[in-house]
């Protein structure tokens, strides 16, 4: 078996896709900010890809979300590095959804030295997949996820760093859904201010299976959600949750896509985000429906608070329709905090700073309510008000 | 003695719209008054007024219980005893009922009665079942009126300026929120109705009754004008007023 990065054996499948990957790569440049699907980002840094480690880091062990009591997996500097997880490179066939080919979408396949295998054997208690960067080398982090048919999962993924340092991270969630099967997943970005994040998702869905998704989005420099939801499945369904709240120089980037193949899916998409300082926010929402697609339902709504007169939010829900007989729909706002509300909250005698705090929770409520993991809605109220809270106290907003 | 509340020559406008006109009233501690008039002839304006709403450029003078109301910001007339139920409740989405509460009683550190108060009048009005939803959201016309009559009693107000409590709501329910303003009657507050039909007036008792015509008070006086109003109408003070 030809050797991974860290000197370990891998799948001669895995082997091939690298060496392909790696062939590829030295044809591809940096994507530009022209491509519909990098709009509005400045993709004017090195992405640094001969920098990967040969193995993890050392790692910070605080348990990572207070109270929680299921199967932790620590996946350090892109290495897996708990014991009996299995790597997707220790399979005898790929199963991961790998998709697209842009730089690095490709430099994943060539230098990731292999996804956390979550598959049935780790399921049957939630799981929480702990990814951590150490220091400064681009990382290749990946999970796939696996739900039997029939099965229910619950995973929340959180992703941090352990230090100040400045890196690029890569990260790959993917999973597929069995027939009749649940999953609930919920993604924690809480990279440090220095990161840059180009994260890919890729969900597919079998038959009358369900999906609650959410993802919470509090750090990086740029934090990049690129989700696909593949409603294969006659009859599959999902619910997608999103909070993000950006300072400083932040750019939180959410690309969703909810591609509807099978018959009778149905799709609701609700993202709220705030913004502060001069932070900037992207949601381009796509629901594409195939030919095939008879009696889809599916909806998505972004709305976003703009904090700071720097802020920014740009907000462009579309729809790719090939089939009549659906039902769609789609909302999207930016806007500053609502000036009747500022005023019924202060005619009850709060103060100006309390009135729009309590709107700000108000906001974010509807989503982070929706959050099935209690632990992580907790988690994300806190921070977000918080983080709302401090910004008021230094003036910012 | 100073009047609960007490209003001289108030004026507003929005650019070139006037639509307070010169203003006077004076409402006693322990009395309970009507300000009736038709749709737009000012009346939620001057309760947005007083309670310091930005919309509009101001003039004149009002007062809380002796203190001077015009020079401070919404949250500072509420604390210092204003208390203005609106017509349209607005909606708080994501924010309960019991949360609202406690960021009142957070904002007023002086006041250490809210968690006495809270605790009554969520048992008076039977408020329970509200306390975990959302401020306003998706409550019924009469359920909106309860919510603003029971945050009127957390907050303890020297004056209250019931803005249509009365509209949208069916004879049984006009009759519930009668029973409601009676019930505040106390010689520490002073309460105004804002009403354009006299139905609420029949189940309870006020004791001045003002009728207000294109932004002035053009009448005063006792129950009976109430009574009058609803034989005649407002045409006769609209053509008064027109000339
Ligand atoms: N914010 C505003 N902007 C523009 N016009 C207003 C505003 N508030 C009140 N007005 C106008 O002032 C007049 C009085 O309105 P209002 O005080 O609501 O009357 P009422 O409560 O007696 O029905 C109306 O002509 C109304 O259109
Ligand atoms: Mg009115």
């Amino acid at each position: 078996m030809p050797q991974t990065p860290s000197g370990t054996t891998e799948a001669t499948w895995l082997a091939e896709r690298r060496t392909a990957a790696k062939e590829r790569l030295g044809t591809l440049s940096m994507p530009s900010e022209r491509e519909e699907i990098w709009r509005y980002l400045d993709l004017d840094f090195d992405p640094g890809f001969e920098s990967v480690p040969p193995g993890p880091g050392s790692s910070n062990d605080d348990h990572v979300v207070t109270g929680w009591h299921g199967t932790v997996v620590s996946i350090v500097d892109g290495y897996t590095t708990s014991q009996g997880v299995a790597s997707v490179g220790e399979l005898e066939e790929s199963v991961e959804i790998v998709r697209g080919s842009d730089l690095f979408s490709t430099a994943f396949l060539a230098y990731a030295p292999g996804s956390a295998y979550v598959g049935e054997a780790l399921l049957e208690t939630p799981v929480l997949v702990d990814i951590q960067t150490t220091g400064t080398a681009t990382t290749f982090p990946g999970v796939h996820i696996d739900v039997p048919r029939g099965g229910d999962a619950a995973v929340v993924v959180r992703m941090r760093s352990t230090t100040d340092q400045a890196a690029t991270v890569v990260p790959s969630i993917t999973a597929n859904v069995g027939d009749n099967a649940r999953l609930t997943l919920s993604i924690i970005q809480d990279w440090n201010y220095a990161t840059r994040s180009l994260g890919r998702g890729v969900i597919r869905l079998g038959r009358d299976a369900g999906l609650t998704f959410s993802e919470v989005g509090l750090g990086a420099k740029l934090g990049r959600l690129h989700l696909d939801v593949d409603f294969v499945g006659d009859g599959s369904h999902g619910k997608i949750y999103g909070a993000y709240f950006g300072e400083g120089d932040q750019v939180l980037d959410y690309r969703y896509f909810m591609n509807h193949i099978g018959t009778n899916t149905r799709a609701d998409m609700f993202l709220k985000g705030a913004v502060a300082d001069r932070a900037l926010s992207v949601f381009t929402g796509m629901i594409r429906i195939e030919e095939t697609g008879k009696r889809t339902e599916s909806f998505q709504t972004n709305r976003n608070l703009i904090l700071s007169e720097g802020a920014a939010a740009q907000s462009v829900p579309n729809l790719e329709i090939l089939n009549n007989d659906v039902k769609c729909g789609h909302g999207s706002s930016v806007g500053p905090l609502d000036q009747d509300q500022r005023y019924y909250l202060m005619s009850r005698g709060l103060t100006p700073k309390r009135a729009d705090r309590l709107q700000v929770h108000g906001f974010f409520e509807a989503v982070i309510e929706q959050i099935p993991d209690q632990h992580v809605a907790a988690w994300a109220r806190d921070k977000i008000n918080s983080k709302y809270i401090t910004a008021q106290e230094e003036g910012r907003v | 003695m100073s009047y609960a509340l007490e209003v001289r020559n108030l004026k507003a406008r929005i650019d070139d719209l006037e639509i307070l006109r010169g203003v006077d009233l004076a409402i006693p501690f322990g009395e309970v008054h009507a300000i009736m008039g038709p749709n737009g002839s000012g009346k939620s304006t001057l309760s947005h007024v007083l309670m310091g709403k930005t919309d509009y450029q101001v003039e004149g003078e009002a007062y809380i219980d002796g203190v001077d109301l015009l020079s401070m910001t919404v949250d500072e007339r509420a604390r210092a005893g204003l208390f203005e139920a609106f017509q349209y409740p607005t909606e708080v989405a994501g924010v309960s009922l019991e949360a609202l509460t406690a960021e009142m009683a957070a904002s007023n550190p002086d006041d250490d009665g809210f968690a006495e108060r809270i605790a009554a009048t969520t048992e008076r009005l039977d408020m329970e079942r509200f306390l975990d939803r959302a401020v306003n959201v998706g409550l019924s016309g009469g359920e909106k009126k309860r919510s603003e009559m029971y945050l009127l009693g957390v907050a303890n107000p020297k004056v209250a300026i019931l803005d249509e409590i009365d509209s949208g709501l069916d004879i049984d329910a006009v009759r519930e929120v009668a029973a409601m303003v009676e019930a505040l009657r106390s010689p520490q507050l002073g309460v105004v109705i804002i009403t354009h039909y006299s139905r609420i007036l029949r189940y309870m008792d006020v004791d001045t009754i003002h009728v207000m015509v294109g932004g002035k008070i053009v009448r005063s006086g006792g129950p009976e004008i109430a009574e009058e109003l609803e034989g005649a109408g407002y045409m006769e003070y609209q053509v008064a007023s027109a000339s």
